[in-house]
C-alpha cells in the first residue's frame, strides 16, 4: 500500500513475538459498545486495535430504488465507507471506492445467510458502516460491529456473526493481524463465521497457503471468532444495565468498557 | 434469575414451537435479542411491529385518494382506509385511530373503523415495548394518564398520542422512561414516583388538572391479550 | 414527509403560542452539549459534539497541497461535510446533497472570515507546496441544529490539532512539531422561527415545523458569518435581536470548548 516503495520491515521482535507483544493466536484488544447512535433503530461501535467502526441499522424500510425490492422478502444492504480522516496517511477522497463498494457486496451476502428477512416483503433493511479509524483488518471489524448493530435493532436472525482475519507472518499463521503485518505479511485471510454452528459466511484470501495451512487457519480462526462472540454479547446485554444517555464514546480505549 | 438472550442463542435443549424462536429439529434458538423469563417464556426487547388482523394501530393521513386514504404506520408499513369502512373524513395530517382488518401475503395492510386523534403530539416507541407501556390491566397506561391529565391513545403500531391538554412534555417523558426500562421490574411503581414528583409544580401550569385525564388503550384490545409471546407486562 | 412537516408545524404553533416547548426548554436555552476532544488518533485533531441528541464528529487532516495560483504563499483550508447515511432515516447514501454541501460552506465561511488560522503561516518557505487544512464534519445522529453542531466539532477539533513533523519538504505521519496556531474561535448560533416565534437550537422534530432559520457565526468582537434559511422573511429588528443573543450565547459556547 503505502509502503509499497519501501523495503519490508522486520515483523518479529528478538524475542520471536509479533511487533506489538501479541503471541501468534493472540487477538488485539477489542471492545464493543452496542446503541451509541439515538436515529439508528440499531448501532454499535467496535474498537479493535486502532480501528474504530461505526455500524448503524435502519428497517425494515421503504425500499428505494423501487426496483431493487422482492415481493419475497426485505433486501438487506451493508454499505461500508471510509471517513476521509480515517487514516494516519493522506486525506481520503470521499465516495465508495472499487475496494469499498466490494467489501460492501460480500458484508451484505455474509448476512443474507442470517438475517431473516420473509416477513418484511418490499421493504430494505439497510446496514451502514462507517471507518472512522483505521488499522488493520476494517472489514472483520466492520463484520462485528454490523453483526450487533443488527441484533440492537431487534432483526430477527438466525444467528451472530463474528469476524477475524487469519494471517501468515516470517512462515507462521498469525491471528488477527495488525496494519504493518497485512501490509508486509504472507497471506491474509479475513473470515465471518455464524457463531451458532461455525459456518463461513464471509471469506476472502490473499497471498499463498498451503492445503494445511487453510485447515489450520479456518481452526484458529473458529476459535477466536467464538471470543469475538462473547464480546458481542456482553455489549448487547449491557445495553440494559448501563444508566446514563445514548451516547458515541468515541474516546473509548481497546480492551475496556465504557464505565458511566 | 431472567436472561438477555442473543440471536442464534439455545433457549431451550428441546424443539419447541414458540415466538420469536426457531427449531433445528433438536434444539430452540432466538432469532431476537430477547428476555428469557424464568418460565422459559421470550420477550422481545426490540424489533419491527407485526402487523395482525384485529390489531388497533395509531397514524397519519399522508395521502387522499377517491377511495380512501393512505394511513402512514411506521416504517415500512402504511395501511389503506377504505372510504367505504369509514364513516368520518379526514385531511391531510389528520391523526386517525384504525383497526387492521386484512394483511395480505406482501404485507398491504387494510384499515377500517377509524377515528380522527385531535389536539396533540405523535410519539413513537419501539412496538415490541406497547404492552409494557399499557401494563398489566391498563395499570401503566392509567397511571400516566390520571397523573398528567393528557389524553392518550396507543397504537400497537408503537404511535402514541399525545395530547396538548394536560401535562403534555411529563407524559411524554414517562412514555420515553417506560421504553428506555421496558426490561426492569418494578416500572409501574418507578414511573408513579416520576410522575408523582414532577407532577405537583408543573401541573398547576398546565391548566388541566386530574378532572381532564382521558385513556384509550387502542392497542390492546381483549384478543390482543392472546398473543401470548408479545405480552411482557410480566417480566 | 411533506404531510409530518406540516404536521408538525401545527402542532408546534399550538405549542408555542401556549409559551411551551415540547422538551420545556426555554425559548432561548441550548440543549446539554458535550463535547470529546481528540478522541480519533489518526487525525491530526478531531472532536465529537454532542448537542442534545445530535451527534457530529469533525475531523481534521493536514496534509501538502499545490496553493491556489492566485495566493500562492498561503496554505489551503478545505471544509467538507458528510450526512453518514447511519446518522438518520432522513440521509441516504451518495454524493453530498445541497444541505450537505450548505453545512460545510457555512461552518468554513465561519472559520474563513474569523481569520481562525493564519492561512499564511502554512507556507512553507522556498518550497511551492503548502499546507493544507482539510477539515471534515461527519453527522452521525440528527436531531436538529447541525450548524451548531458542526461548527463547535470543527472549532474543538481545529483548536487541538497537531502539525504532522515536516522533513525535508516531506510529512512524517506519527510525529509531530507543535499544534495548529489558532487566533480566535468562531461559533455559531441557530434560531428557528416560526410565526413571531424565534426558538434558539431547535431539534429535528422542531425544524421539521419551522417557517426559516437564521445562524449567526460570531467571534467575541465581530459577527463573521451569517446564513438565513427557509421562506419565512425576518426584519432588521429580528436580525439586531439575533446579533445581541449571538454575543451572549457565543461566550458561553467559547467556554466549552476552552475548559
Amino acid at each position: 500500500m503505502t509502503g509499497a516503495s519501501k523495503s519490508k520491515p522486520p515483523l518479529l521482535r528478538e524475542d520471536g513475538k509479533r511487533l506489538d507483544g501479541r503471541s501468534f493466536d493472540e487477538l488485539r484488544p477489542l471492545s464493543i459498545e452496542a446503541r451509541v447512535l439515538n436515529d439508528a433503530a440499531g448501532s454499535a461501535l467496535v474498537v479493535w486495535g486502532k480501528n474504530k467502526i461505526l455500524a448503524g441499522v435502519f428497517g425494515p424500510r421503504e425500499c428505494i430504488p423501487r426496483h431493487d425490492e422482492s415481493p419475497y422478502r426485505a433486501v438487506l444492504r451493508c454499505r461500508y465507507n471510509m471517513a476521509p480522516f480515517c487514516s494516519l496517511e493522506e486525506h481520503g477522497r470521499s465516495g465508495p471506492s472499487r475496494r469499498s463498494q466490494e467489501l460492501s457486496k460480500v458484508i451484505s451476502e455474509a448476512f443474507e445467510n442470517v438475517v431473516i428477512a420473509e416477513s418484511y416483503p418490499k421493504s430494505a433493511i439497510d446496514v451502514f458502516i462507517d471507518v472512522l479509524q483505521s488499522d488493520g483488518g476494517t472489514r472483520c471489524a466492520a463484520v462485528t460491529a454490523a453483526a450487533v448493530a443488527l441484533a440492537d435493532a431487534g432483526i430477527p436472525m438466525k444467528d451472530m456473526v463474528a469476524a477475524v482475519a487469519v494471517g501468515k507472518v516470517e512462515g507462521k499463521l498469525a491471528l488477527d493481524l495488525s496494519k504493518e503485518e497485512d501490509n508486509w505479511g504472507e497471506s491474509d485471510n479475513p473470515i465471518a463465521f455464524a457463531s451458532r454452528n461455525g459456518e463461513v459466511l464471509l471469506y476472502q484470501m490473499d497471498g499463498q497457503l498451503t492445503r494445511d495451512e487453510i485447515d489450520q487457519a479456518m481452526t484458529m480462526g473458529k476459535a477466536a471468532a467464538q471470543k469475538v462472540h462473547a464480546i458481542q454479547t456482553d455489549a448487547l446485554r449491557r445495553v440494559y444495565t448501563r444508566a446514563g444517555e445514548v451516547a458515541l464514546p468515541l474516546s473509548l480505549k481497546p480492551g475496556e468498557a465504557r464505565s458511566e | 434469575m431472567s436472561k438477555i438472550v442473543v440471536p442464534g442463542e439455545v433457549v431451550s435443549d428441546k424443539p419447541e414451537r414458540m415466538a420469536y424462536t426457531f427449531s433445528d429439529g433438536q434444539k430452540t434458538y432466538a432469532t431476537a435479542l430477547s428476555l428469557l423469563n424464568e418460565e422459559g417464556k421470550l420477550v422481545p426487547l426490540e424489533g419491527p411491529y407485526e402487523p395482525i388482523v384485529e390489531d388497533v394501530v395509531v397514524g397519519y393521513v399522508t395521502d387522499i385518494r377517491f377511495t380512501g386514504y393512505n394511513v402512514e404506520l411506521g416504517e415500512p408499513f402504511s395501511g389503506f382506509l377504505s372510504s367505504r369502512d369509514s364513516r368520518a373524513t379526514f385531511r391531510l395530517g389528520s391523526i386517525v385511530q384504525a383497526r387492521v382488518i386484512n394483511v395480505d401475503e406482501v404485507k398491504s395492510i387494510d384499515l377500517a373503523d377509524a377515528r380522527g386523534l385531535e389536539g396533540g403530539w405523535l410519539e413513537h416507541i419501539s412496538p415490541v415495548k406497547v404492552p409494557r407501556l399499557i401494563g398489566k390491566r391498563n395499570s401503566m397506561i392509567n397511571t400516566i394518564a390520571q397523573m398528567t391529565g393528557c389524553n392518550l391513545v396507543v397504537g400497537r403500531n408503537g404511535y402514541v398520542f399525545v395530547s396538548f391538554a394536560g401535562n403534555h412534555s411529563l407524559a411524554i417523558e414517562a412514555i420515553r422512561m417506560v421504553e428506555a426500562q421496558a426490561h426492569t421490574t418494578g416500572l409501574t411503581d418507578r414511573v408513579a414516583a416520576l410522575l408523582r414528583e414532577k407532577a405537583g409544580a408543573k401541573n398547576m401550569n398546565a391548566q388541566a388538572g386530574m378532572a381532564g385525564a382521558q385513556v384509550n388503550m387502542a392497542g390492546m384490545p381483549t384478543s390482543q391479550m392472546a398473543r401470548g409471546q408479545d405480552d411482557n407486562s410480566q417480566m | 414527509m411533506e404531510v409530518q412537516e406540516q404536521l408538525r408545524h401545527n402542532q408546534l404553533l399550538q405549542l408555542l403560542n401556549s409559551g411551551r416547548r415540547a422538551d420545556e426548554r426555554g425559548s432561548l436555552d441550548y440543549r446539554a452539549i458535550k463535547l470529546q476532544k481528540n478522541p480519533l488518533n489518526n487525525a491530526e485533531g478531531s472532536a465529537l459534539c454532542k448537542l442534545g441528541k445530535t451527534q457530529v464528529i469533525a475531523g481534521v487532516k493536514i496534509d501538502l497541497a499545490t496553493p491556489f495560483p492566485d495566493r500562492p504563499e498561503e496554505g489551503v483550508l478545505s471544509t467538507g461535510a458528510e450526512f453518514s447515511p447511519l446518522g438518520s432515516h432522513l440521509f441516504e447514501p451518495g454524493p453530498p446533497r445541497v444541505e450537505a454541501i450548505e453545512l460545510a460552506r457555512v461552518v468554513d465561511r465561519g472559520i474563513r472570515s474569523a481569520n481562525m488560522i493564519d492561512l499564511s503561516s502554512l507556507a512553507i518557505p522556498g518550497v511551492a507546496k503548502v499546507k493544507a487544512v482539510y477539515v471534515d464534519l461527519w453527522v452521525v445522529d440528527h436531531d436538529g441544529n447541525l450548524f451548531d453542531a458542526a461548527m463547535l466539532a470543527a472549532v474543538a477539533a481545529l483548536s487541538n490539532t497537531r502539525m504532522p513533523k515536516l522533513e525535508n519538504d516531506k510529512l512524517v505521519r506519527g510525529e509531530y512539531d507543535g499544534t495548529l496556531p489558532i487566533s480566535c474561535m468562531p461559533v455559531t448560533c441557530t434560531f428557528g422561527l416560526l410565526g413571531n416565534h424565534k426558538i434558539l437550537d431547535p431539534t429535528l422534530d422542531e425544524e421539521k415545523g419551522l417557517d426559516g432559520r437564521f445562524t449567526l457565526a460570531t467571534t467575541p468582537d465581530f459577527v463573521c458569518a451569517a446564513q438565513k434559511t427557509g421562506w419565512k422573511g425576518v426584519t432588521q429588528k429580528d436580525i439586531m435581536e439575533f446579533v445581541d443573543i449571538s454575543f451572549k450565547k457565543g461566550a458561553d459556547l467559547r467556554r466549552l470548548i476552552t475548559q
